[in-house]
């Protein structure tokens, strides 16, 4: 192939730095601009203006641990509890990792290079996921650490703090997989973040709806999956499944058993196998 | 008013994916007022709460966002909308005929899904379905103006659109109760208050502020958006 094109220039024989460069390079390259490093100041905004948000709970905890001796808010209801904050993070900002690439149609330009499709997306997937995971756990380890200075009465809980991280991880690989999915099926990122932020409120707007009718009419083990169309819910039930901390719901519990935690797996491959498709179809264009 | 222009928005809305996402939440409401009739939850109190808490409280101002966005900030954001400026029309005109067909499609999207969602749960009983009807129409009206105006304002308009009716509207107003004052669901609540007689309905806000501030938002806004589009320069994407 290369002869075709050889008219005489000299050739690269610098070191190669390979597939998992380059995949990496991805990665960080989108994880900055989850944050809007290295773009316009404007588009910084939002991104921190919700980080700072995300950490005010757990000034508010320090507080009234220092002040009070009390505990604020616990560890394994952190992400239930700023659930529409997450939400809006993952709407705002996912359709800035897929859209621009989709609307200038750069991808053939990527693809050139011995960067595959499943890299180019394993690294937009690793990029969002980790932007989310630190939006959760930077808040969390700063409550922690208040607890850890401040020497509350009893021990530490650690145990809960890193399971708390552990579900961090696993809801931002769930948010981050189907947001990236819906956010990729347009170029436009007005539209991109209007379609995600509308997936996540009819899942949480309507499961109050139907919680409460299938609890007033007295069929409380329906009620309890009505809990699981959400996916911060579904994922705090994985937790009280694997850590046995208390759900996070105002009535009941979650439904039993490992079946949380099936569905997230499944969802999770879901989403990756529809963000696969998805760009498998935008590369043929 | 220009019914070319007014054409040429009705098509980029409708005829693209973004008529999916206006039809997803009024059939999501409707799915949902006829699992609670099924399940037997058809009274009053929950049909009060589909309508305050999913009607009004979700599925307007999403519907009001891409609606109101959408007939311009596509335009802008891919450019387009230089062929629109730089013909013969009045700009507070184009900005005039943009607010309308989103009101219109809110309207049709909106309050005819949220009055036959309540209808089927509650009939006619105590006007609940007329004055819900009625308040997502007017609120429909007054968040098209608004985020019309956002997102000739700014290219980030859906989001700023979102932090407002879900962090302030929803969160903000739940902790301040100040904060409900300025806030276009509110004064829909008022007005369905005022036209539905049911008891489980209470208004935050009285009928002498909500009207003329619906009033004063939409007409403000839309004037506000012809004068902004009057002095429009078309940059380039960040």
């Amino acid at each position: 192939m290369s002869e075709i094109y050889d008219i005489g220039y000299r050739h690269y024989d610098g070191p190669r730095l390979g597939r998992g460069y380059s995949t990496r390079a991805l990665t960080v390259h989108s994880l900055r601009g989850v944050f809007g490093l290295g773009r316009t100041a404007r588009s910084k905004i939002i991104p921190f203006a919700l980080g700072v948000i995300m950490l005010l709970p757990a000034v508010v905890s320090i507080a009234m641990m220092a002040l009070m001796s009390r505990r604020g808010m616990s560890y394994s209801g952190f992400a239930v509890y700023m659930q529409t904050v997450v939400a809006i993070f993952l709407a705002a900002q996912a359709p800035t990792v897929v859209a621009p690439d989709l609307r200038f149609r750069v991808l053939p330009l990527y693809l050139s290079r011995p960067v595959t499709i499943a890299e180019y997306v394993t690294a937009k997937v690793i990029a969002m996921t980790a932007a989310l995971f630190l939006l959760l756990a930077v808040p969390l380890t700063v409550i922690y650490v208040g607890e850890l200075v401040i020497d509350m009465d009893g021990p530490p809980q650690t145990k809960e703090y890193l399971g708390a991280l552990v579900m961090a991880l696993v809801l931002a690989l769930l948010l981050s997989s189907f947001g990236l999915a819906i956010a990729s099926l347009t170029p436009r990122r007005g539209l991109g973040v209007a379609s995600v932020i509308a997936l996540y409120l009819l899942t949480s707007a309507s499961v109050p709806v139907i919680f409460g009718t299938l609890y007033s009419t007295g069929n409380e083990s329906g009620a309890a999956w009505a809990w699981l169309l959400n996916p911060f819910w579904l994922v705090d039930a994985v937790q009280v499944w694997l850590f046995g901390t208390t759900p996070n719901v105002p009535d009941g519990g979650y439904p039993p058993g490992p079946v949380p935690a099936i569905l997230v797996v499944v969802l999770i491959g879901i989403g990756l196998a529809a963000l696969a498709a998805r760009y498998r179809k935008a590369a043929a264009r | 008013m220009n019914s070319v222009v007014a054409g040429i928005t009705y098509r980029a809305l409708l005829g693209r994916r973004r008529i999916f996402l206006l039809l997803l939440l009024p059939l999501a409401l409707i799915g949902l007022a006829v699992m609670l009739r099924v399940f037997g939850g058809d009274d009053p109190r929950s049909a009060e709460l589909l309508m305050a808490k999913f009607a009004i409280g979700t599925m307007l101002p999403l519907l009001g966002l891409i609606a109101g966005t959408g007939v311009i900030a596509p335009e802008i954001d891919d450019g387009t909308i230089i062929h629109l400026m730089s013909k013969p029309i009045s700009r507070p005109a184009i900005a005039q005929t943009k607010f309308l067909v989103a009101a219109s499609l809110l309207a049709v999207f909106a309050a005819v899904p949220t009055y036959f969602a309540a209808w089927l749960l509650v009939g006619n009983e105590d006007g609940l379905a007329a004055g819900f009807a009625l308040g997502a129409l007017v609120a429909g009206i007054a968040y098209a103006a608004v985020f019309l105006l956002l997102g000739i304002l700014t290219r980030h308009a859906v989001t700023i659109g979102i932090i407002y009716a879900l962090l302030w509207e929803t969160l903000v107003g739940s902790f301040v109760p100040g904060a409900q004052k300025f806030s276009i669901q509110q004064w829909a609540l008022t007005i369905a208050d005022q036209l539905s007689g049911t008891p489980f309905l209470t208004a935050n806000v009285t009928l002498g502020f909500a009207v003329p501030a619906l009033i004063i938002v939409t007409l403000g806004a839309v004037l506000w958006a012809g004068q902004r589009l009057r002095v429009f320069t078309l940059t380039g994407d960040e």
